[in-house]
C-alpha cells in the first residue's frame, strides 16, 4: 500500500488504506457505488459505459492527487458530468489510458516524476487520434518553445483540459479561453478592444478570440509571415477597397503597414527592418543549428547603441550569397512595439488616418528601429537600430525595399535642395548685381557705339548712290 | 527689329502648361516632402494634387514630343555633329553670359526660325526633354502606385531608390525654375522672349539677330 507523501505514490485527503480498499471492492463490482457527480439519475454521467463509471467511482472523488517523484502532486479527480459532456466522452477512459493495467491498477505503482513530463508524455496519446492537428502543432511557435526545453511551452493538455473538452462548434466564452493563461496581459488587452468587447457582450458574436486570428495549433510568430494580415482582410470584406477610396497607395500600406499600427490609435510604432534574400527574395530564415544573426549583429554593432548606417550595410554583406548577383536587402514594416499594444484595436472610426502621423520628420514610428531575422525556431531575432539609418544617405542600397515620404527622407538631399535653391536665387542675383554694377560701363559703351553710329551714318549716306 | 515666327502654337501651349505644371509639382513636391515645415494644404491633397498635375503633364509631353517628331520644326533640336564646334559655340555662349554680357558684347548667338536655340540651350533642353523628365515621369509614375509596378520598381533597384533618383531631378528642376526666367530675361529687353513665347514672334536686329532665346 502507498504511503502518503511517497514519491510516485498516489495519495490526498482520501487516501486511506480504507478508500483504497473501498475503491477496489467497488471496481470488483461488489457494491454499487456511483460516482458522487454521477448519483442522480438524469444526469449525463449516467450516459457513460459501465466501465468509465467504475473509473469514476474513485477519480471523481474531490483531492484524489498523486505525489509526484520531484514533490508536484497530480490532481488524479475527473469531473464526471464534464467528461460526460465532453466528446471524449464516447471513446471511454481507456482509449486514453490504455497503459493503465486494470489488473494491478491502482496498486501498480507508476512513477511519473513531473507534472510537466506527463502532460509532455501524453501528447503521444492525443497523437493517435488528431495526427492532423499534431502536425499543425509541431510546426507552430508553442512546438518550437517546446523542443527548445522552454518549461512554460503549452502541450495538449496545456490548452485543452483532457476531460471536459468541449465540442468545436460551441461558441466559446470569453472566460473559457486557454490563451490567457500565459497571455494574460494580451488577453485583458483583447477584452477591451472591439473585437473582445463583441465577443464579451455575446458568446456568438462573429469577432475572433485568439485562435480566430492567431490559429489554434499552427500558431506562428505574429510578426512573422502575412498570416496575420490576410486573416484580417478575410474577415474584414473589402478592406483593400475601403483603403483605396482614401489612401494613396493603398496596397503599398497594407503590405508594409501593420493592421494595428492604425488600428489601435494609442499603440506606440516601430520599423522593423527585415532580412530578405537576394536570391529567394524571400525573409532570410536563420539555419538551424548555425546561429549566426546574433553574433554578427552585435559584431557589427561594436559600440552597443544600435546599428548605424555603416555598420548596417556590413551586416548585409555578410548575409550576402557569395557570387550571387541579388545581394541581401532590408524590407521595413511598420508594427506596434508590444504584443498587449498589437490587440489594443479599437473601432475603425477611431483609427489613424492622418498622413502626418507617419509621413513628417520625426514621426513617432521611425523613433523606433530593429533590424530582424526569422530565427530557427519560427520567431524573429531582432537587434535594435539608430533611427538615423533610416534617413542615411549611406542606407539607400542597402534599404532600398523601405521609404516613407516625408518621414525617411535623406538628410543628404535636403542639403541639396537648399543648395539648390540657394543657387537658384542666388545666380540671378549675382548676375544682376555684376550687370547693375557694370551698367555706367555699359552706358558708356551704348553711347559710344551711338556716337560711332552717328557718324558712321552721314558718311555712309555720302556713299550711297541717289543719296545725294 | 524685325519679327520672326519661331515658337509655333503647340509648343506655346506646351511651354506654359509645363511650366504652370512644374511650378504646381514643385510646390505639392514640397509639401508632400516637409509636411511638418509647410502647411500650404494637407498630404492628402498635396500627393491627390501632385498625382493628377504630373499625369496632365506626362500627356503634355506628348505635345512637345510628337509636334517636334512630326513636322520640321524638329531641326532646332538638330545637334551639332562635330564636338568641337558644338563645343566652342557652347563656350562662346558660356563666355558671353559669364562675362561678354557686362561690358555690352553682342550674343554669339543669332536667332532664326530653326536655329532658334543657342548651342548651351539645344544640348541643355535635349538631355532636359529625353532624358530627364521622362525619367521624372517615369519614377513619378511608380511612385504614384508602388505595388502596381512593384516589378519595374524592383528591377530600378527599389522604392527608396526610385525615390531618390526622383528628388534629385526634383531638386534640378528647382534650381532650374529660377534660372529659366532669369536667363529668359537676358534679352534685348527684359520681356522680351516672355512675349515671344505668348505670341510667337521673336523680335530680333535686321539681318542679324542678336539674342538667343532662355
Amino acid at each position: 500500500m502507498a504511503e502518503p507523501g511517497r514519491k510516485g505514490t498516489t495519495t490526498g485527503a482520501m487516501h486511506r488504506d480504507g478508500f483504497v480498499v473501498a475503491a477496489l471492492v467497488a471496481w470488483l463490482g461488489l457494491i454499487p457505488v456511483a460516482a458522487p457527480s454521477a448519483r442522480a439519475a438524469d444526469s449525463p454521467a449516467n450516459t457513460l459505459s459501465d466501465g468509465d463509471k467504475k473509473c469514476l467511482t474513485c477519480h471523481a472523488s474531490e483531492g484524489m492527487t498523486k505525489n509526484l517523484g520531484n514533490g508536484e502532486t497530480l490532481a488524479l479527480r475527473v469531473h464526471g458530468e464534464a467528461f460526460a459532456k465532453s466528446v471524449h466522452a464516447p471513446l471511454g477512459c481507456a482509449i486514453c489510458h490504455a497503459e493503465i493495467n486494470l489488473d494491478k491498477h491502482p496498486g501498480a505503482q507508476r512513477k511519473i516524476e513531473t507534472r510537466r513530463g506527463y502532460a509532455v508524455a501524453m501528447i503521444e496519446v492525443c497523437r493517435t487520434c488528431h495526427e492532423d492537428k499534431f502536425k499543425l502543432y509541431e510546426g507552430s511557435v508553442h512546438a518550437s518553445l517546446l523542443r527548445a526545453g522552454i518549461p512554460v511551452a503549452p502541450v495538449c493538455t496545456d490548452c485543452h483540459s483532457p476531460h471536459s473538452i468541449a465540442p468545436k462548434a460551441a461558441g466559446q466564452p470569453m472566460k473559457a479561453v486557454a490563451c490567457r493563461k500565459c497571455h494574460e496581459t494580451i488577453f485583458e488587452a483583447y477584452a477591451g478592444s472591439v473585437h473582445g468587447l463583441a465577443r464579451g457582450k455575446s458568446a456568438e458574436s462573429p469577432a475572433p478570440l485568439c485562435a480566430g486570428c492567431h490559429r489554434a495549433h499552427d500558431v506562428g510568430a505574429p510578426s512573422v509571415g502575412d498570416r496575420l494580415r490576410n486573416t484580417c482582410i478575410a474577415c474584414h470584406g473589402g478592406t483593400i477597397e475601403s483603403h483605396q477610396s482614401w489612401l494613396p497607395n493603398a496596397e503599398r500600406h497594407l503590405e508594409v503597414v501593420s493592421c494595428p499600427a492604425c488600428h489601435s490609435p494609442g499603440a506606440q510604432r516601430k520599423v522593423d527592418l527585415r532580412l530578405y534574400d537576394g536570391v529567394s527574395r524571400e525573409r532570410m530564415v536563420e539555419k538551424k543549428g548555425v546561429p549566426q544573426f546574433e553574433d554578427r549583429a552585435r559584431s557589427a554593432d561594436k559600440e552597443g547603441d544600435g546599428l548605424d548606417a555603416i555598420a548596417l550595410r556590413s551586416l548585409l554583406k555578410q548575409f550576402n550569397v557569395e557570387g550571387a548577383e541579388r545581394t541581401t536587402t532590408l524590407r521595413g514594416r511598420l508594427e506596434v512595439r508590444t504584443g498587449v499594444e498589437a490587440h489594443q484595436l479599437s473601432d475603425k472610426s477611431r483609427a489613424v488616418s492622418n498622413c502626418d502621423s507617419c509621413h513628417r520628420e520625426g514621426a513617432d514610428p521611425f523613433q523606433s528601429v530593429t533590424v530582424s531575422i526569422v530565427g530557427a525556431d519560427g520567431r524573429p531575432l531582432r537587434h535594435d537600430a539608430q533611427k538615423e539609418v533610416l534617413n542615411s544617405a549611406v542606407s539607400v542600397e542597402s534599404m532600398r525595399g523601405f521609404y516613407a515620404i516625408g518621414g525617411t527622407r535623406i538628410k543628404l538631399l535636403d542639403v541639396l535642395l537648399v543648395l539648390a535653391l540657394l543657387s537658384g536665387i542666388l545666380v540671378p542675383v549675382g548676375h544682376m548685381t555684376v550687370k547693375w554694377l557694370f551698367r555706367r560701363y555699359l552706358d558708356q559703351i551704348a553711347k559710344q557705339k551711338s556716337l560711332e553710329n552717328q557718324t558712321a551714318e552721314p558718311a555712309r549716306g555720302g556713299d550711297t548712290p541717289g543719296k545725294q | 527689329m524685325q519679327t520672326l515666327y519661331v515658337h509655333p502654337l503647340p509648343v506655346r501651349i506646351w511651354h506654359w502648361t509645363n511650366a504652370l505644371g512644374f511650378i504646381a509639382l514643385i510646390v505639392t513636391g514640397l509639401q508632400i516632402r516637409y509636411v511638418g515645415l509647410i502647411g500650404l494644404m494637407p498630404f492628402k491633397t498635396a500627393v491627390s494634387l501632385h498625382n493628377w498635375i504630373g499625369f496632365v503633364l506626362i500627356a503634355n509631353f506628348f505635345v512637345w514630343f510628337f509636334f517636334y517628331l512630326f513636322s520640321d520644326k524638329i531641326k532646332v533640336y538638330h545637334p551639332e555633329l562635330s564636338a568641337m564646334k558644338h563645343f566652342r559655340a557652347s563656350f562662346r555662349q558660356l563666355q558671353y553670359y559669364g562675362y561678354g554680357i557686362f561690358k555690352g558684347d553682342p550674343n554669339p548667338h543669332h536667332v532664326s526660325a530653326y536655329h532658334k536655340f543657342n548651342a548651351m540651350q539645344s544640348m541643355t533642353y535635349q538631355v532636359i526633354m529625353l532624358l530627364l523628365v521622362p525619367i521624372q515621369f517615369y519614377t513619378g509614375v511608380l511612385l504614384w502606385d508602388v505595388k502596381r509596378f512593384s516589378g519595374m520598381v524592383e528591377l530600378f533597384g527599389g522604392v527608396r531608390v526610385v525615390d531618390t533618383v526622383h528628388v534629385l531631378l526634383f531638386i534640378f528642376f528647382v534650381a532650374f525654375i529660377f534660372i529659366h526666367p532669369y536667363l529668359a530675361s537676358l534679352g534685348h529687353t527684359p520681356t522680351a522672349h516672355f512675349k515671344a513665347m505668348f505670341t510667337g514672334y521673336e523680335e530680333v536686329e535686321e539681318e542679324t539677330g542678336r539674342d538667343s532665346i532662355a
